[in-house]
């Protein structure tokens, strides 16, 4: 019992960072980045293969450096986002919407097809097994101690994550980020590089992405090629639409419906007899029209993004013949583009 | 050489289950503007469609039941658009919700199908195929319907297109929706015809797969997806005769070049044909007018 809600706590906490790293590239910036799962692979493996020893018999992959736990993961987020910053660089300043959906969806199936089929560097499609479990030996834990220990464990990164990443959405830089999504014309026209504001996005979501990965394959000792097809990636759409695009508190709440209630907890249910995996196709089918029933209804979430009041954002409000003509054009360009005025106003102070 | 001409048939084959597919994509995108995620989905639904046609129920030959297949899939492609896509679209002035409502729709479509037929390989039951020797190729009967298939319905696109009534409207429509609108042309009676259409040629591309493959499973339409993408996008996507002519270069190249690489990554060959399209004619071979 311990292990079971103990092993959704780590999935609600896990799939907050996953969610909060797609929140920033889709929710934030606008990139429908449908390859996001792939990152989260890269930072699976790279995580595994940093901490393996160089050597397991039955088992083939690259590097396998030994490390500990903070640094194995880190260099996993930091591997994912070497990942984003090359596919960035080839599609975001060549691709808009639908192009660089369909570009970043083939890649995350070549990128799948790929390590399916080449054993040598991740053990194909047997993928990693025998992960160290981090720290058990050090603390002395018992299995399910580790259980307990590792779900807690995310819950702190992931609350440290949180905060970073309220930090940047609430810095110049996202809303730098959100004038990007919302009119990325106009930003460009207020002298912002939105090719730059992409990539950055691009990187930071990766690393949590990465990171997110780095637990991942930490918290279950294995990690094969079937967990990253593209199906996964709607399930942290899903998370994110549920919960409130643009929103990070939304993140967590989608984190707890949709990943946690609904597609891990039915995963506990014993299989239909005669029937394997049912269970799990259905709950996935109907993840898919939880979404569609959602954004019809409630596109905004359940947890909707934030109006963010900034000093001039008081302009719009003013009656018409009270504000300047300076104030009006502000309010003006505000209410065409939703570009947040204080944007470019700030930095200039 | 024995094994360049025989890699060539089969990329013969490859590129008729792929410029039927490419054609069926290219016709819906050029009319709604925006891409059908689930469309290897749909391609896997026909698949099944004709396997219980052909197998289950009714025990119709397997070319007959392609064709029954086909109609359905153009039925279910026309019930979609009008109970949700086609909403989605019109209420949401963003692309981005109607692109996530139809990668949604394939994880959907995917795992239902995985409910009903589970992950178990299936067989056709085809008739025996004889070997025929054409030129230096060899190729089975089967084989030569599927390419015939190909080669027809490739015409009749192009005849409507080109010569009806319909065809110039799909194409007024392709190139400005509005223009077309205020021209008399009824859209929404040829989006459902374009719907239908592209779903009837999604269940032939997803059946024709599934004969040329010799088997089918039900991710096998969702991992040729991209393969289907980099055929469109070389041509130019929403373009119909760029889709062809992306579906031989693309279809010709992963086979062919199976015979000098590892098969197992045939298909990743057709990425690097899309990767380099990008960087060097990102509009595509042939570009449709109106789109930068």
């Amino acid at each position: 019992m311990t292990y079971y809600i103990f092993t959704l706590v780590f999935f609600l906490f896990d799939y907050f960072i996953l969610a909060m790293g797609l929140n920033i590239q889709y929710g934030s910036t606008g990139i429908l980045n449908f390859a996001y799962i792939g990152f989260v692979a890269v930072g699976a493996y790279v995580t595994g293969v940093a901490a393996m020893p160089a050597n397991v018999t039955g088992e083939h992959y690259i590097l396998g450096l030994g490390l500990p736990f903070p640094l194995n993961t880190l260099l996993g987020g930091v591997a994912a986002m070497g990942l984003a910053g090359l596919v960035a660089l080839i599609t975001l300043r060549r691709l808009r919407t639908d192009y660089l959906a369909i570009v970043l969806i083939s890649l995350s199936l070549v990128f799948y097809d790929f390590c399916n089929n080449d054993v040598s560097l991740f053990n194909g499609a047997d993928g990693l097994y025998n992960v160290p479990e981090p720290l058990t030996r050090a603390l002395g834990l018992s299995s399910n101690g580790f259980i307990i220990f590792f779900a807690c464990l995310t819950g702190v990164v992931s609350l440290l994550m949180w905060l970073v990443m309220s930090r940047i959405m609430r810095a110049p830089l996202g809303r730098t980020f959100r004038a990007v999504r919302d009119d990325h014309v106009t930003a460009a026209a207020l002298g912002k590089d939105t090719f730059r504001m992409q990539l950055k996005s691009m990187l930071i979501g990766s690393f949590f992405a990465g990171i997110g990965g780095g637990l991942l394959i930490q918290f279950g000792g294995s990690f094969n090629p079937t967990a990253w097809l593209p199906g996964e990636t709607f399930v942290v759409f899903a998370v994110l639409i549920v919960g409130g695009a643009g929103n990070n508190m939304g993140m967590f709440v989608g984190a707890l419906l949709v990943e946690t209630l609904l597609v891990h907890l039915p995963a506990f249910l014993p299989d239909i007899p005669g029937h394997p995996g049912l269970i799990e196709y259905f709950d996935l089918a109907l993840v898919g029209l939880v979404l569609m029933v959602m954004l019809w209804f409630r596109p905004q979430g359940i947890v909707p993004e934030r109006v963010r009041r900034t000093p001039s954002f008081g302009v719009s409000e003013k009656p018409e013949h009270e504000a300047g003509r300076l104030d009006r054009t502000t309010a003006l360009a505000a209410a065409l583009g939703a570009v947040e005025p204080a944007a470019g106003a700030e930095e200039g102070r | 050489m024995t094994l360049f001409w025989l890699s060539f048939g089969f990329g013969l084959v490859t590129t008729s289950v792929l410029a039927v597919a490419a054609i069926g994509l290219s016709l819906q995108f050029g009319i709604t503007n925006y891409v059908n995620f689930a469309y290897g989905d749909f391609m896997a639904l026909g698949a099944y469609f004709t396997y219980v046609l052909n197998n289950e129920v009714f025990h119709l030959n397997i070319w007959v039941a392609l064709a029954l297949a086909a109609l359905l899939m153009g039925g279910f492609g026309v019930l979609i658009n009008r109970l949700l896509l086609g909403p989605f679209a019109r209420r949401f002035h963003s692309t981005h919700y109607v692109l996530i409502v139809t990668f949604g729709l394939s994880l959907v479509m995917l795992n239902v199908i995985y409910s009903i037929w589970g992950a178990d390989v299936r067989f056709y039951a085809l008739p025996f195929g004889v070997a025929h020797h054409v030129g230096p190729l060899l190729l089975t009967t089967n084989q030569l319907i599927v390419m015939g298939i190909a080669v027809a319905l490739l015409v009749a696109v192009h005849t409507t297109l080109k010569t009806t009534r319909l065809g110039k409207s799909m194409r007024a429509m392709s190139d400005n929706g509005t223009l077309a609108m205020t021209s008399g042309i009824d859209t929404k009676r040829i989006t459902t015809i374009t719907w239908f259409l592209s779903g009837a040629l999604s269940g032939v591309a997803g059946a024709v797969l599934g004969i040329g493959e010799g088997n089918l499973t039900p991710a096998a339409g969702e991992l040729f997806l991209f393969v289907i993408f980099a055929a469109v996008i070389l041509g130019g996507i929403g373009s119909i005769y760029g889709a062809m002519a992306g579906a031989v270069v693309v279809g010709m190249s992963t086979e062919i070049s199976a015979a000098f690489i590892n098969p197992a990554y045939k298909l990743d060959i057709a990425f690097v044909v899309l990767i380099l399209t990008l960087l060097i004619r990102p509009n595509g071979l042939i570009a449709r007018p109106g789109t930068t």
